[in-house]
């Protein structure tokens, strides 16, 4: 599902709902912030959004040093299903390029502890972070593999 | 199940058994568009994936003895690693994930680390026992 949010009068987005989940999280997004998605009627603050409402609910305590431990361990709904990545980079580290697998599996490893530890913004940044890399590796991998095709391509037609 | 995402699996699925097909008939040195790993073109070291190509063809050709002395390390993380990459693509196509994942926790996933860099140090030790972990 996108989402579209606005901020200081200017349209951003569109963003998946896991990213904006994320934003709100981190205070990117404050629960004042005007948000919107396809089939809605108008505009609404996002701690009107009954679908990020659990988030919105308490925005900056998630990853404030003032806040009390007690609100760290409150388990956050949809932070079973932060996705860690750590297959993901395991194939990109033996196939692709360690280099950017390496950061990859390191900060896949993060994403459980994190979220374990209650820090929920946190462990969404590592599964971000996981992420990136991972597309980083595959990404050069099938630019070589792209590249050395048209280099002995060429090679092959002006031998010829 | 979303149509764009399952094309662009059946794409990619397709690119990798034709990858398959090539390794397994033309053999890993008969690839002249799959670059060789740059850090043992640069250093004549092994990386934890060296080995891995030629591992897959003899795989291919059912000598799995033989592949697992190419990269033994990465005969084990690899299969487990696409196990757990096919339930994501599948979540991912279908728009959720699966109700079950392959974790392996926080734990697990930092003993992995650990392993992946140990394994690198010790088959780049030139004496008998850690040779074993070189390709030969």
């Amino acid at each position: 599902m996108q989402w579209y949010y606005s901020k200081n009068g200017t349209q951003l987005g569109p963003v998946g709902e896991r990213e904006l989940l994320a934003k709100l999280a981190s205070g990117e997004v404050s629960p004042a912030d005007m948000v919107w998605k396809e089939g809605m009627a108008d505009w609404q603050p996002a701690g009107k959004v009954a679908e990020l409402a659990s988030f919105a609910a308490g925005p900056s305590l998630v990853n404030s040093p003032y806040a009390p431990p007690s609100v760290q361990s409150v388990p956050m709904p949809g932070g079973a299903s932060i996705p860690n990545y750590l297959w993901q980079s395991i194939v990109v580290t033996i196939f692709c390029c360690w280099p950017f697998g390496i950061p990859a599996i390191v900060y896949a490893a993060k994403v459980d502890g994190l979220r374990a530890r209650g820090d929920i913004a946190g462990a969404m940044a590592a599964s971000t972070s996981a992420k990136t890399w991972c597309m980083v590796a595959a990404g050069i991998w099938i630019g070589l593999i792209l590249l050395w095709i048209l280099f002995a391509g060429a090679a092959a037609v002006f031998s010829n | 199940m979303r149509g764009d995402r399952a094309g662009w699996v059946a794409l990619g699925f397709l690119a990798f058994a034709c990858g398959a097909f090539f390794l397994r008939e033309r053999g890993p040195y008969g690839l002249p568009w799959l670059p060789e790993c740059t850090f043992h073109w640069l250093t004549g070291l092994h990386c934890p994936g060296c080995g891995m190509t030629r591992a897959a063809h003899a795989t291919l050709h059912g000598r799995i003895g033989e592949a697992f002395r190419f990269n033994p390390v990465g005969m084990i993380l690899l299969p487990l690693a696409c196990v757990g990459v096919v339930i994501e693509i599948l979540g991912w196509v279908r728009g959720k994930p699966l109700p079950f994942r392959l974790n392996v926790g926080a734990g697990g996933a930092w003993a992995i680390v650990w392993i992946m860099a140990g394994f690198w140090i010790l088959r780049n030790i030139p004496c008998p026992p850690f040779t074993l972990l070189a390709p030969p």
